[in-house]
């Protein structure tokens, strides 16, 4: 069976393997030349570096075999299949090894002339059957290892891949086209207009059209350019603007060099929102909403500040009484950007609350291309 | 009198056209209809100056309807306001000189300015029958822009726009009552426009001279513009003297 996998080492390839293989020989070779000339024999050093160098090509070339052949059942054997199987195979392969290395080395051992075929072979396998196999089982071994480490390595991508998964489903879950709350809440409006001003029901009709409209053309887009979602948010507001009746101060400033920044869709609807139920809503005073965006060096920083009442201590600043709206934006930032992101709701004054937000400042890679079209007639 | 005739599968979308124009004096509804061959024969028998047609209509196609009155050598193709819920046929529309694109449900005030439009066009169009050409360089400049705005299809005549701002990759655009945001250049906008009514007064606005009231030296050499509105544009220096002659002119 081949193990020619996708989490293949890179070391596994036959070149490279046979290659370190033989480099490895060649070590032993140099050790041993050496270790004999220091007790005084002087041997030509050829000798060694192809005897050594053979062996460990030979070693090499089975060991890749090895693992292109039986990598698969290695890595799986049971202990009862490598005493019956592994075992006699290593013996066999050892032999077989030697005794091809002895037929190419008619001249060794060194100070033997005029020896037999059999008993030269009998001397090696005296001296090397046992190293030779232990050869095959560090291969054995190292093969074994691959398998374990390929298998974490598959398991780990699953997992990963199993969490971004996740991750997209919360998203998407989180990112609502439009809070149905919100919805029936203009729909009821419309209704009560129809009676008392039906121009009135029309126009707020059309805006809620439009807020549709922009909310389906982004489809399932998680991240969109500041200016959509601006927008997007500037309806809302002209729709929350008739709603009260022209009792709100709405403002909006945001650097231009921001209007192509992406962020999360459904960003700052939810937060406008927010500071109309919750501060806005609660009082007859003429009210102010403020949206800026600017740029703060490598981040956006987009605040939204409402009057009104001011947050209640004893229950706003708790998360769970933030409201689903911003606590979903809390949660979809903390996805989208981990620890790069900040969010946060703080009373400037008893009249005054601002969300702050903080985004790393993205810009899509694609260039936006121009939608107006140019004409005559 | 606008001889108008009224196309779409639905009833009550039907209704609402009728009721809403009834309203225009000047606009008579000459005939109804549901289907494509009913449209053909209406167009044919009352030859109307104005259509309003659904775009996706159960047995046909708005865009095809046109295509088969355009080609009819024997009468004159209607001006033509596409009514329709479906966004994504603006651009087509356009091409093919629709006056304007409704996107349902739309409201009386939009329905007055489409109104608005198709009076100003057929007029235009008898002004020409009449061998007086109103077309000053036909072609060579934009008469009118389609773009979407805050999920709205606007085809504005250039006429209506007031100045534009250049805001970094974006333009803006100003009208009477709104400005709309337009990923565009300065450069190639102020291209498309007549020179004669569209002034570049800086590195980062346009005016147009019909609604410049006056051009105010400021104190330090600079001049700002002040549109009849009230707004102020700032101006460069070396705008000044054209400034002048145009207004003057």
């Amino acid at each position: 069976m081949g193990r020619s996998g996708k989490n293949e080492p890179v070391f596994m390839q036959p070149a490279i393997f046979i290659t370190t293989s033989v480099l490895v020989g060649l070590l032993f070779a140099l050790q041993e030349w050496m270790s004999l000339r220091h007790m005084g024999y002087h041997v030509h050093p050829v000798i060694f570096f192809e005897c050594w160098g053979f062996q460990f090509l030979v070693w090499g070339a089975i060991c890749w075999l090895l693992w292109r052949f039986f990598g698969s059942q290695i890595q799986r054997a049971n202990i009862q299949t490598i005493l019956t199987v592994f075992l006699p195979l290593s013996v066999v392969i050892s032999l077989a090894q030697q005794m091809l290395w002895v037929l190419i080395f008619p001249n060794l051992p060194l100070n033997h002339p005029e020896t037999s075929y059999w008993r030269r072979l009998s001397i090696y396998i005296y001296a090397e059957l046992l190293n030779n196999m232990l050869i095959f089982w560090c291969a054995f071994l190292l093969f074994r290892g691959i398998g374990y480490y390929q298998r974490y390595r598959e398991h780990e991508d699953a997992k990963s891949a199993l969490e971004v998964q996740l991750a997209n489903a919360q998203l998407a879950a989180m990112r609502m086209q439009l809070n149905p709350h919100f919805l029936f809440n203009a729909m009821n409006s419309i209704s009560s207009l129809m009676r008392s001003d039906v121009e009135a029901a029309d126009d707020m009709l059309e805006q809620l059209s439009c807020l549709l409209r922009m909310s389906l053309e982004r489809g399932e887009a998680q991240l969109i350019a500041l200016r959509e979602e601006i927008e997007f948010t500037e309806m809302y507001l002209a729709m929350q603007g008739r709603r009260y009746a022209g009792r709100v101060e709405q403002t909006m400033r945001v650097d231009a060099e921001l209007y192509d920044a992406l962020v999360p869709s459904m960003l700052l609807q939810p937060i406008v929102e927010n500071a109309y139920v919750h501060g806005l809503s609660k009082t007859e005073a003429p009210g102010m909403l403020v949206l800026e965006g600017r740029r703060n060096g490598p981040q956006m920083r987009l605040t939204v500040t409402n009057s009104g009442i001011g947050l209640n201590p004893r229950t706003d600043r708790d998360t769970n009484r933030r409201g689903v709206g911003l606590r979903n934006i809390q949660k979809r930032l903390e996805l989208h950007y981990g620890g790069d992101s900040h969010f946060d709701i703080t009373q400037i004054d008893p009249r005054h609350v601002q969300v702050t937000i903080v985004l790393p400042l993205h810009y899509p890679a694609n260039e936006i291309r121009p939608v107006a079209r140019f004409g005559t007639q | 009198m606008i001889r108008t005739v009224l196309a779409d599968d639905e009833v009550l979308a039907r209704q609402k056209l009728r009721q809403l124009l009834t309203e225009n004096e000047d606009v008579e509804i000459v005939g109804e209809c549901a289907s494509a061959r009913e449209i053909l024969e209406l167009v044919e028998l009352t030859t109307p100056d104005l259509l309003f047609i659904d775009i996706r209509m159960s047995d046909s196609d708005g865009f095809e309807i046109i295509d088969a009155l355009s080609a009819n050598a024997n009468s004159k193709r209607p001006q033509v306001i596409f009514v329709t819920a479906d966004d994504k046929f603006a651009a087509r529309a356009f091409d093919i000189h629709a006056v304007d694109y409704l996107l349902k449900p739309f409201t009386m005030e939009r329905l007055q300015v489409a109104l608005l439009r198709a009076r100003e066009r057929l007029a235009s169009c008898i002004a020409g029958a009449n061998g007086q050409s109103v077309m000053r360089e036909p072609d060579r400049y934009t008469t009118r822009m389609v773009f979407k705005s805050r999920g709205r299809i606007l085809f504005l005549p250039v006429s209506d726009i007031r100045w534009i701002e250049a805001e970094e990759n974006y333009v803006r655009i100003c009208t009477a009552t709104e400005s709309h945001l337009l990923r565009e250049t300065i450069g190639r906008v102020e291209s498309r426009l007549d020179p004669q009514i569209f002034l570049r007064v800086h590195r980062s606005a346009i005016v147009n001279l019909h609604y410049v009231r006056e051009v105010i030296n400021e104190a330090d050499g600079d001049a700002t513009v002040m549109l009849m509105s009230g707004e102020k544009i700032r101006m460069s220096r070396s705008y000044r003297s054209r400034i002048r002659k145009l207004i003057s002119a």
